[in-house]
């Protein structure tokens, strides 16, 4: 039993790889229809939510950083949590890049074999990837090193690539152990912690560890004890957290950040 | 119907860990020897096999990953279970692709053990 993500710099060749891995060793899919139970569940726009998926905020855009942020969290934590339920292939919802240190998550990157654009196209698609992830995650997604498995369709054909995916993921290092499944569960928490604070608040970073939470934020001095308060109430009302500790950076330029 | 119990060896180089987890392991009937050394728990391990063996990863002279090993090939159906308050991705898939029947990472509660050691109990006895 294990998890596989699947990630390409082409979506539809993404998909189909992880439909058929999913197919060959009777595992779930995971993959974007569950964007919709995410709007429903954290009662936003599906429409906003699958924007953010793929562009970053800007200026000239009508979704502004941290409503970015909160919608990329929701799908986090709603990930995240489906994926405890183990046996699953997963793709097109980021998960590689947040769901790190978790030893029985096979990560994998197809490289598209994709004939119908040109070099420059995929440069550049490629590169929009690269800003997102940065953006979203500080996690440069096209750095192939952070992937157990690498397949490039240029060499080996889809049918060939998902019975080397089935063989991996077969491995004896790729298979739940306790130690995994706490790494999961902490990473499932603080994004159920981040979603909640992210509501209201920005510049939140948070970590879990056996149901213990620390939260790192940013405020002036004059909103320091404020933000505190309240983000031990927020943390604390989610379930699963036993204990919330909060650390203060001071916000130099004195802006209030929720 | 009564199962006949358990011999667990537990070997950590600090003297804390064996004092703690064997009276909490003790308590279900299993017999526990603790060991702060590796080479010695080997040389007990040479004598007599155990059903269970609990190591730590990082210890002088000998690490965890090689008790995993000399473990296992001296007693396939011996369940090796790796604790260690060093925990990573790498050694936890080098430990399992070596062989061990699971990795806890440090601090736990002796009853997360006890679970780990209830399903190997269930393999061994199957």
């Amino acid at each position: 039993m294990s998890i596989i993500i699947i990630a390409s710099d082409t979506a539809e060749i993404e998909h189909s790889i992880a439909q058929k891995v999913a197919a060959a060793m009777d595992y779930q899919l995971l993959d974007r229809r569950i964007l919709e139970d995410t709007a429903k569940k954290y009662q936003i726009d599906p429409g906003k939510l699958a924007d953010a998926m793929k562009t970053t905020p800007s200026l000239f855009k009508s979704l502004s950083s941290g409503q970015w942020r909160y919608l990329l969290a929701c799908v986090e934590a709603h990930v995240l949590d489906r994926l405890l339920a183990d046996k699953i292939v997963c793709c097109g919802l980021s998960a590689h890049l947040y769901v790190t240190g978790v030893s029985h998550a096979l990560n994998v990157r197809i490289l598209s074999g994709d004939d119908s654009q040109s070099e420059k196209e995929r440069e550049n698609r490629l590169q929009q990837r690269k800003k997102w992830s940065m953006a979203a995650y500080n996690e440069d997604e096209t750095e192939l090193s952070r992937y157990d498995l690498v397949i490039n369709l240029d060499q080996i054909d889809p049918a060939e690539a998902v019975k080397t995916i089935t063989g991996a993921a077969g491995y004896r290092k790729f298979q739940v152990m306790t130690y995994s499944m706490k790494c999961l569960s902490d990473l499932a928490l603080a994004a159920r912690v981040n979603v909640a604070l992210l509501k209201t608040m920005t510049d939140i970073s948070v970590q879990a560890r056996d149901g213990s939470v620390i939260v790192s934020t940013k405020a002036g001095n004059r909103q320091k004890r404020k933000k505190v308060e309240t983000i031990k109430e927020l943390a604390g009302k989610v379930e699963g957290v036993r204990y919330v500790e909060v650390h203060v950076k001071k916000n130099l330029l004195g802006v209030t950040t929720g | 119907m009564n199962e006949q119990p358990l011999k667990i060896m537990v070997i950590d180089d600090e003297n804390i860990v064996g004092k703690r987890l064997k009276p909490a392991l003790e308590k279900t009937g299993d017999i526990v020897e603790a060991f702060e050394e590796g080479e010695t728990a080997l040389a007990r391990f040479a004598q007599e096999p155990f059903d269970i063996v609990v190591t730590d990863i990082r210890m002088e002279k000998i690490d965890g990953i090689e008790i995993l090993e000399r473990i296992l090939a001296k007693s396939q159906r011996t369940k090796v279970i790796i604790i260690t308050g060093y925990a990573t991705v790498e050694i936890a898939r080098e430990a399992l692709s070596k062989g061990a029947f699971d990795f806890i990472a440090k601090p736990f509660k002796p009853s997360d053990l006890r679970q780990i050691i209830e399903r190997a109990s269930k393999e061994l006895r199957s």
